[in-house]
């Protein structure tokens, strides 16, 4: 099997040579490199092609976010998990935004990250346990103070069952082999579900579909 | 703090007695004007009022003795007519005795006008009339003379040597009149020509007096002026002064802010990037650790402890970062940290806070973005602990040039012209610094209203 190739973006040393060493005890991944700052995770992307970055937000020159857009759009094969100390929505919202496809706090668990790293690179994502329950606590917390309805009870088993699997990274089309339907039919659903649920892009359906434990 | 409240006292105690001098000499002297003029005013009345009175008694005088003369003289011209009606006649006693009575009478009346006109003359004055009234006795004779002569002498030699005699006083008392009354009008010129000289000598008098009120006048306006405008000079040194002071205290307001603002920043930085890395880095290592060393029970257990306390340091580290600088402002920008900031708030107080932005630039200068965090940190922290709100709505909008900013509440409100607390002052300051107007609206009971408009750089 093919080693999955990492790269490791990190303005502190410390933290990237633990990471390095938790990654390379593992027999299928391989760290091709480490950068500290956005601008050179960028050029070093695109020469070295990883399949996995693993990439800090408050880094110098250029933030994770930043250099995370950048890479999504110049190099869309190689995914993105943010490593942070943030554990705050406003960061996770627009990591998702930026085109993370993983969301991990420093203190998650090694095997959290071991497992965010095989996830990402199936096209799929991956959020630490205590973002997720910040995430839903928040949500609920909301829903209480403002008295409203939670809006994923006007949803149908079949509008949950393609939220789901949209908010696993899946596409439209994988979605409707999966289900046995039609893409068109996948994508009325998909727009009923955003209507119905009060989102505007792939990365605020994500973030919701965490905050209500569907994926994790 | 003792050097200037110690100064202040003895530096004005001279300048107060200089005041309390100066104003004594304005009373002093203005004091002096009025009474010079009250002066100048009373003397050239009481002059006039002499002048006039002496004037009418030259002129009365004058028509006094004019009329005696006329007098004199109409007794003169009577007796003289008579006495020729009396020589034409056919003389009779009875006639001569109707003569007699009537000369007598003309004569009294004469004499006592003549009299009585001497009596009111000066003593120096009275030798020309005199000298008339011996002539007049002496005519008034002469005439006696006349009517005591024999009828038939007088038949015989009609106008002779008696009626001579006659004529002759007659003339001589009418030339005395005549004299006396070109005395007299010597007398009016030159009573009038003192009376000039008089007024030509209080014209000069008063000439003098005005003269010397001016320059009194001048002089003391002059200093007057002076004095205003030593004042005036002195006033605006102490508004410039004062206008200095202000903008110092401005720039040392603004120095603390940014000072205040870095340090925090620094140090959350500190705490964020060193203790927190270096915390993260330490779990990462415990991890490892714990993987590697698989059995021995006391010191997984030991491993264990060092990861939840480290962990828990970590909980703390990350959220003094925040609470003193969230890095979203740096990171993410404004929308984010603000987004942030209402969930904590919401998440600490309970109360509701919508956070709404319309086209708000990811990329705001690093001073409007701090100035709004810091106002809506304030406003929000006002809205919960003075207004006791259950909602806020905080409303950012980019418009072109201009940053607004609105906060409103539905808390207990307050007076905003009486109330005017640290924070309120604060947040005015941060916004003045940037050319910015922080208006607030708020009644009791009705909630309160904040909105900030600043103005952009151009980009």
């Amino acid at each position: 099997m093919k080693k999955l190739r990492i790269l490791l973006a990190d303005d502190h040393v410390v933290m990237r040579s633990g990471l390095r060493a938790l990654l390379e005890r593992q027999p299928n991944l391989e760290v091709v490199g480490e950068t500290e700052n956005g601008r050179s995770t960028v050029e070093l992307v695109a020469s070295l092609k990883p399949d996995v970055v693993v990439m800090d937000i408050g880094m110098p020159i250029l933030n994770g976010i930043e250099a995370t857009k950048t890479i999504v759009t110049e190099q869309p094969a190689t995914a993105v998990i943010i490593l942070s100390m943030h554990a705050d929505e406003s960061y996770v919202m627009r990591a998702l935004k930026a085109g993370a496809r993983g969301y991990l706090l420093k203190d998650s668990a090694p095997a959290d990250l071991l497992t965010a790293i095989q996830a990402v690179s199936q096209n799929k994502s991956f959020f630490s346990p205590k973002v997720s329950r910040i995430l839903a606590e928040d949500y609920v917390r909301v829903l209480k103070q403002k008295g409203g309805v939670d809006s994923y009870d006007l949803l149908t088993d079949r509008e949950r069952e393609i939220l789901q699997l949209l908010a696993e990274g899946k596409a439209n089309k994988e979605v409707a082999t999966s289900l046995n339907i039609s893409p068109y039919t996948v994508e009325t659903h998909r727009k009923h579900i955003l209507e119905k649920l009060n989102l505007h892009n792939p990365a605020e359906l994500i973030l919701y579909a965490v905050r209500k434990g569907i994926i994790s | 703090m003792t050097g200037p409240t110690g100064k202040t006292p003895i530096a004005s105690q001279p300048t107060a007695q200089r005041r309390l001098g100066s104003r004594i000499a304005l009373l002093v002297g203005f004091g002096a004007l009025l009474m010079l003029m009250a002066f100048i005013g009373a003397d050239s009345l009481r002059t006039l009022g002499a002048f006039e009175a002496s004037n009418n008694r030259i002129r009365q005088d004058f028509l006094y003795r004019e009329h005696t003369l006329d007098q004199v003289r109409a007794g003169l011209y009577e007796s003289a007519n008579l006495m020729t009606e009396y020589l034409l006649m056919e003389p009779s006693p009875q006639s001569r005795e109707a003569l007699r009575v009537q000369l007598s009478s003309i004569q009294a009346e004469a004499s006592s006008a003549l009299k009585a006109c001497i009596g009111s003359l000066p003593a120096g004055t009275r030798e020309p009339f005199q000298h008339l009234a011996t002539e007049m006795e002496a005519y008034w004779s002469t005439l006696g003379h006349v009517i005591a002569f024999d009828p038939e002498t007088n038949a015989r030699k009609p106008g002779s040597f008696l009626s001579g005699a006659v004529r002759q006083q007659h003339a001589k008392a009418l030339t005395i009149t005549k004299e006396l009354s070109v005395l007299n009008s010597e007398d009016l010129r030159d009573a009038e020509r003192r009376i000039a000289e008089a007024s030509g000598q209080f014209r000069r008098r008063l000439l003098m007096i005005v003269i010397i009120g001016l320059l009194f006048g001048l002089i003391l306006a002059g200093g007057t002026i002076g004095y205003a405008g030593r004042l005036e000079k002195h006033l605006e040194e102490k508004y410039d002064e004062s206008l200095q002071v202000q903008q110092e205290l401005r720039e040392l307001s603004k120095r603390l802010v940014d000072t205040e603002e870095r340090e925090r920043r620094a140090i959350s930085r500190e705490l964020h990037d060193e203790v927190g890395q270096s915390l993260s880095a330490l779990l990462l290592d415990v991890q490892n650790l714990t993987e590697i060393s698989s059995g021995e029970g006391t010191l997984q257990k030991g491993l264990q402890n060092i990861k939840a306390s480290a962990e828990n340091c970590l909980d703390e580290v990350r959220n003094m970062a925040l609470l003193l600088r969230p890095s979203m402002l740096d990171d993410l920008g404004l929308v984010a940290a603000l987004e942030w900031q209402a969930r904590e708030v919401s998440k600490r107080t309970g109360m509701v806070v919508d956070m709404v932005e319309k086209d708000v630039s990811e990329h705001l200068p690093e001073e409007h973005k701090t100035c709004v965090y810091r106002i809506v940190q304030e406003a929000l922290n006002n809205c919960s602990k003075h207004a006791y709100a259950k909602n806020v709505r905080v409303v950012v909008r980019q418009e072109r040039n201009h940053l607004q900013v609105t906060i409103e509440d539905d808390g207990r409100g307050f007076d905003p012209r009486r109330m005017r607390g640290l924070g309120l002052i604060g947040m005015n300051e941060r916004v003045t610094q940037l050319g910015g107007v922080l208006t607030v609206s708020s009644n009791p009971a009705q909630g309160t209203r904040l909105e900030v408009d600043l103005p952009l750089p151009n980009a």
